[in-house]
């Protein structure tokens, strides 16, 4: 476990002490920011967060692929990966580490989102309804981690960073824009496109009900994709 | 404290090492020589376990570097050959990191740091930013890294190339001050530097080992001759026969310009009488110098003698 905190906090530390983490926090604030403010000032709004747990799930997808494009793609193209790997760490721990430092920052954004809630209580009457609010958040920080577990994956796979976050992008909008075929296919596949769609599982979660199963379905999208990182942090060494 | 055993690695169909079996005891400082592309590299890989072998087996300190793979890099401090450092962190941070992968506790970090600053020379330069660093600062901070958890075994991989000569010099009397505490294996193309740090030298050429002797026997075993050059302004007919004539001439080859490469037996040094018997022809003497075996030269030696055996 140190080991694993060893390498998430230099991870964590890496993002600040680059323009990166300022980038993502101001990016992911001012874009949603700017949708907050357009719907809490539309006539008859109401001092609730529903759509906007859309957007910061469709903002996260955005920012998702470049704060994990070069945790392992640039200790690839650098050979700094070869010091990391000769130090007695196992695999798994340096996944696990770069995932968290990259959550870490996640996390990070996301809190400084509850600005949004605090302000619709300050200001609104009534105020939002905060059990929504939570299960707003839980699936936005669910998809998150899904998010986040694929772009680490994109990293391991391929030694260059812009491919990287390339690769992330066209697994994420896959399972974005899947949820479409859920209308537009027929009866079976429409039903199986409904069970892996992103946006299908997230739907509960902004309406305030937390269900069993887009849980399920978010936390083993993480475990599979961070599984297939091990396996390609592994692999890219037998050849 | 370092064993291989057949150890064989292909990258596809290529065949970087074939069948590399070596020993390397407690305290000794191995010198592993050949040049670029000969395997060297991907030898010390396999033993600091970032790449599994093809083939055989090698252990480090006892533990095999495959199934105890955790084991056997705790026991070992690597410098790889582009020793890529993190270049956005400052020295002190980058040693700490490494002390946190070491799993090393805060007490022992802290004296540990300060012991390989004061080693490798980097005491005023420990906040400094590696990416700023030059080439010869940033091979120190991979020494540091290398020697930070007290390793009893140390792999450094071409540890002066991008030095300049005082810190070769300083860095070849580190690493023999090492000795007394470490196994050191170390790999270089320069023949000299072998002859100066190690107690012994491995050397391999395409994958494979083609001497193993202390650097003495080693050079007397490859000068079979004293090659001389000489260059004459206006060589008569016939120079080559008559310079063959010289009793301690092996043979003369001619290059270019008038230039010619003199053997002769070894342990003579004939070139008074060379220039003696030069003048007496009036050929007019350009140039006399002793050439120096090159490595190219060893190397050709020793692995055109190899294929001779088979």
């Amino acid at each position: 476990m140190g080991k694993i905190l060893t390498i998430a906090g230099k991870e964590l530390r890496g993002y600040f002490v680059s323009p990166m983490g300022y980038v993502v926090l101001a990016f992911y604030l001012g874009v949603s920011g700017l949708i907050f403010a357009l719907t809490i000032t539309a006539p008859q709004a109401e001092a609730e967060m529903g759509g906007m747990f859309h957007t910061m799930v469709f903002i996260a997808l955005m920012m998702a692929p470049v704060i994990t494009m070069g945790l392992l793609a640039q200790e690839q193209a650098t050979g700094s990966i070869e010091m990391l790997m000769t130090n007695p760490v196992r695999d798994v721990e340096v996944v696990l580490g770069k995932y968290f430092g990259a959550m870490a920052l996640f996390v990070i954004v996301l809190v400084a989102t509850l600005i949004f809630p605090v302000m619709l209580q300050v200001f609104g009457d009534p105020g939002p309804d905060w059990a929504a609010v939570f299960s707003g958040y839980l699936g936005v920080l669910l998809t998150g981690m899904a998010f986040v577990a694929v772009g680490l994956f994109a990293s391991a796979l391929v030694a260059n960073q812009i491919a990287s976050a390339v690769l992330s992008y066209v697994i994420l909008l896959f399972f974005w824009l899947i949820g479409w075929l859920a209308y537009a296919a027929g009866e079976r596949i429409g039903d199986v496109a409904r069970y892996v769609s992103i946006l299908e599982n997230f739907q509960d979660f902004a309406r305030g009900i937390i269900d069993s199963r887009p849980v399920i379905f978010f936390v083993s999208l993480t475990f599979f994709a961070l599984f297939l990182a091990v396996r390609s942090l592994e692999n890219k060494r037998t050849i | 404290m370092i064993r291989c055993e057949g150890l064989t690695k292909y990258y596809g169909n290529h065949q970087a090492i074939a069948d590399v079996t070596l020993n390397v005891a407690e305290g000794e400082i191995v010198g592993f020589l050949g040049p670029n592309a000969a395997g060297k590299t991907t030898t010390m890989r396999i033993l600091t376990s970032f790449i599994p072998p093809s083939g055989g087996r090698a252990e480090v300190a006892g533990h095999d570097v495959v199934t105890d793979s955790l084991n056997s890099r705790r026991a070992i401090g690597y410098l790889p050959e582009t020793s890529s450092l993190y270049r956005d962190m400052r020295i002190t941070e980058f040693l700490r990191f490494c002390a946190g992968l070491r799993g090393m506790g805060r007490a022992e970090t802290k004296e540990r740091m300060d012991y390989v600053l004061d080693t490798c020379g980097l005491q005023n330069r420990e906040e400094s930013i590696i990416g700023t660093l030059s080439l010869g600062y940033r091979q120190r901070v991979g020494l540091a890294q290398a020697l930070l958890h007290d390793p009893p075994v140390l792999i450094l991989d071409e540890p002066t190339v991008g030095l300049d000569p005082n810190q070769i010099i300083e860095v070849r009397n580190l690493i023999k001050s090492l000795a007394d505490r470490h196994t050191v294996m170390l790999s270089t193309h320069i023949l000299p530097e072998a002859q100066m740090t190690c107690q012994r030298v491995i050397i391999i050429n395409h994958g494979r080992i083609i001497a193993e002797d202390t650097p003495e026997a080693l050079s007397s075993q490859i000068r079979e001759a004293e090659t001389l050059l000489i260059t004459l302004a206006s060589p008569g007919e016939n120079v080559e026969r008559q310079l063959l004539d010289l009793p301690e001439v092996v043979s003369v080859r001619p290059t270019s310009g008038g230039s010619y490469h003199l053997d002769t037996a070894v342990g003579t040094d004939i070139r008074a009488q060379i220039a003696e018997f030069v003048v007496k022809h009036g050929w007019g003497l350009l140039e006399l110098r002793p050439v120096e075996m090159t490595l190219e030269d060893v190397f050709r030696q020793l692995t055109t003698e190899e294929e001779g055996v088979e």
